[in-house]
């Protein structure tokens, strides 16, 4: 068995392309469905965003990533990466752990894999290999967000407002926005703040008929610029994007404002070149100003907090990798184990059956002790062998060699008949699920 | 045995210390949550030898001697007391980073002047207006302590908001709003308290000394706070003052008061009647 992932992003292939095999949510599920059915494919999962499309398979044969590649039809298929066994399963905690995003660290990512995840169950296409694995890629991802700092700090300049007003002014329920201008940019910032939780949404344009027109969109309400005085003693944010050629907003206006409203603090968000607020209003208490380069630089400084810690979260991932491969190994020696002990059991029992009829007239207790002697003999032979094999993890030739030694060829015998341990028996259990990677 | 509990609970607020402290470096939950239990588990322990040290004394409510460390002690308990129930409301890891060394920076000191034992006059020995007195100059102090933290908090996040360029800590700090609203309520609570420590003191001094109003240092730094935080919250009220007005005259409030401690260990205290 092997693991195989089949996938194009952002970073090989341009939007274009993306557009083209980007699988709509209600389409998962089938498609997911169409991949199980390919020759050799036990196992599947689809991870769909906008920014990539990836395929996770356990497969028979590496062979099968030649029909996933198909399913990406001519034009994305050149663009498209495939990866197998360790590869194939550091791009998959690296993807979950967002180290692969456009923007790192983002949070989505680990909710939209999640979701793949019930997906690919709801489509019986996913099995215990991949559900091992995303279980641990998802233990590794939240590790990285919560160890590392990598997910800190807004990185757009419209979240990064949004973040300053939550510094400011703590829980945004029940504040009010005041939006001057109707400015791309201010509209999504606006539409944030209310989605935080912003009670009132007042709009206020030159052009009183697209203001209307936007506050009825953004769910706001109308209010004219002449007003602005009024509308600064009573917002807690003012998001500013007129195109006057001067100063909307000066800072005789805002001291004015800032006594009317009894020095609770306003946040004035300028996203617009040339200013609409005048600067030194900054110097004011509790009144704080940020315009576009501000936002960049804190932008800017949260993405450089990011980037420094992308180090530490790589280690995070290939520690759990690690991990996570050595269990597998470790599972992969288990049936070899299982195979011996379920033989060596087997020929002692014979024996001891053959004895006993030889040595007719025995009582109950004295068979007991011939059959538990049997027994004995069993497990001490099997100690150093058992260890030694534990020990080297599937990694090395002993396992090879034991089946080849004992003429262990063939599947172990059902558990219950095999009278081993109960570590053993839950070992040779969980060993009889295909292991990931059985042999590097 | 008071000896063996207030060492172990010194030992868990160190601990909370450097788990706060850590925390600061390298936020993770976890951290704050250990500083939490530790300073949970030491104010616990610190509060049992109290409970054993008058046990011991047999002195019911009355305090027959102060030993100098005593009185820090009891107040670096109340402010941690204090400081769990504030994260409980608000969820103030930051806030532990700073209660958690000064409770270590308090407690140490008052280990070292444990042994200068002072007797207070026998007069008001037994006095339930002087239990008052402590309790309250304790809890007002603790609690004034914990709005000093939080307006220390409000100038540093505050500056940072204002300069544009948010550092490290910027991310672990609570709003400024939360800062501002919790650091006045605390001060207000720590002013009703300072209030009633005052006012029971003058009565216990008039036992004590007869006179109600000894000028000494202790009882001048006392009001001289007093009127201060009386300002400020008069300033809140009537002209609407927050932010970086009522941080900085939290912050003088309580130097003043630390005043206060400096007037109560230095010679001649009122209360002490014919101390040692």
């Amino acid at each position: 068995m092997t693991l195989i992932c089949v996938g194009l992003s952002h970073k090989q292939a341009p939007i274009a392309v993306r557009e083209q095999v980007a699988v709509r949510p209600e389409q998962i599920e089938g498609h997911l469905r169409d991949l199980k059915a390919l020759p050799g494919v036990r196992e599947a999962l689809l991870v769909s965003t906008c920014n990539r499309l990836e395929i996770f398979a356990i497969a028979e044969t590496r062979a099968a990533a030649q029909d996933l590649l198909e399913t990406f039809g001519p034009v994305a298929a050149p663009h498209a990466v495939c990866r197998f066994e360790e590869e194939a399963l550091r791009h998959l905690f690296r993807v979950t752990a967002s180290l692969d995003s456009m923007v790192v660290g983002e949070a989505q990512i680990l909710g939209q894999v999640k979701d793949a995840a019930l997906q690919a169950q709801r489509a019986g296409a996913l099995g215990p290999e991949l559900s091992r694995a995303l279980a641990r890629a998802t233990t590794a991802a939240k590790r990285v967000r919560t160890e590392t700092e990598i997910a800190r700090g807004a990185v757009s300049v419209s979240s990064v407002a949004v973040q300053l007003a939550h510094k400011l002014l703590g829980n945004l329920e029940g504040r009010s926005i005041l939006l001057l201008g109707a400015g791309e940019m201010a509209q999504l910032a606006a539409r944030e703040l209310r989605s935080a939780g912003a009670r009132e949404l007042l709009m206020a344009n030159r052009s009183p008929q697209h203001a209307e027109e936007l506050a009825r969109e953004a769910g706001g309400v109308h209010v004219s610029l002449a007003e602005l005085p009024a509308l600064l003693e009573r917002a807690d944010v003012a998001i500013c994007s007129t195109s006057a050629s001067q100063a909307v907003v000066t800072r005789d206006m805002m001291a004015k404002a800032l006594k009317a409203r009894r020095y609770r603090p306003i946040f004035l968000v300028d996203l617009t070149l040339p200013r609409n607020v005048e600067p030194s209003a900054n110097e004011l208490e509790n009144v704080y100003v940020y315009d576009l380069d501000d936002l960049e630089r804190v932008a800017a400084q949260n993405r450089d907090l990011r980037a420094a810690h992308v180090g530490k979260a790589e280690e995070i991932v290939e520690e759990e990798l690690k991990a996570f491969l050595t269990m597998s190994r470790e599972r992969a020696a288990v049936p070899v184990l299982a195979r011996l002990r379920a033989h060596a059991e087997s020929l002692a029992r014979a024996e001891a059956e053959k004895t006993l009829a030889a040595l007719n007239g025995l009582d109950e207790k004295q068979q007991k002790t011939v059959r538990a002697m049997a027994s004995a003999i069993v497990n001490k032979l099997l100690h150093a062998p058992t260890s030694r094999l534990r020990a080297e993890a599937g990694q090395g030739p002993l396992g090879d060699a034991a089946a080849e030694l004992f003429g262990l060829d063939g599947e172990p015998q059902p558990a219950s008949a095999t009278k081993a341990t109960t570590v053993d028996k839950q070992r040779g259990d969980d060993g009889a699920v295909l292991p990931l990677l059985r042999r590097r | 045995m008071a000896t063996i509990l207030v060492h172990i609970a010194l030992v868990a607020y160190a601990a909370a210390a450097a788990a706060f402290l850590t925390w600061l470096v390298r936020p993770q939950t976890r951290l704050a949550r250990a500083g939490r239990a530790l300073l949970a588990i030491g104010v616990v322990v610190h509060f049992a030898a109290f409970g054993v040290s008058l046990g011991v004394a047999g002195a019911g409510l009355g305090v027959p001697a102060w030993k100098g460390g005593q009185l820090f002690s009891l107040l670096a308990a109340v402010t941690v007391a204090g400081y769990l129930v504030l994260d409980f409301r608000y969820e103030l890891p930051v806030a532990g980073a700073f209660v958690a060394p000064f409770t270590v920076a308090v407690m140490v000191p008052a280990h070292l002047v444990e042994s200068n034992a002072r007797a207070i006059a026998p007069e008001v020995s037994h006095s339930i207006l002087l239990f008052i007195h402590v309790g309250a100059a304790a809890l007002g102090t603790a609690v004034l302590a914990l709005a000093f933290g939080l307006a220390i908090l409000y100038l540093a996040s505050e500056r940072q908001m204002k300069s544009k360029r948010p550092g490290r800590l910027f991310a672990r700090l609570p709003s400024l709003d939360l800062l501002d609203r919790a650091g006045y309520r605390l001060a207000v609570w720590g002013f009703v308290f300072l209030s009633l420590a005052i006012a029971t003191g003058s009565l216990v001094s008039r036992e004590a000394t007869g006179l109600t109003f000894p000028i000494a240092p202790k009882q001048g730094f006392a009001v001289l706070a007093w009127a201060l935080f009386a300002s400020m919250i008069q300033a809140r009220l009537v002209a609407g003052w927050r932010g970086r007005r009522v941080a900085m005259l939290v912050v003088a409030g309580f130097v003043l008061l630390i005043g206060t401690y400096a007037g109560l260990l230095s010679a001649a205290p009122a209360l002490s009647g014919s101390a040692t």
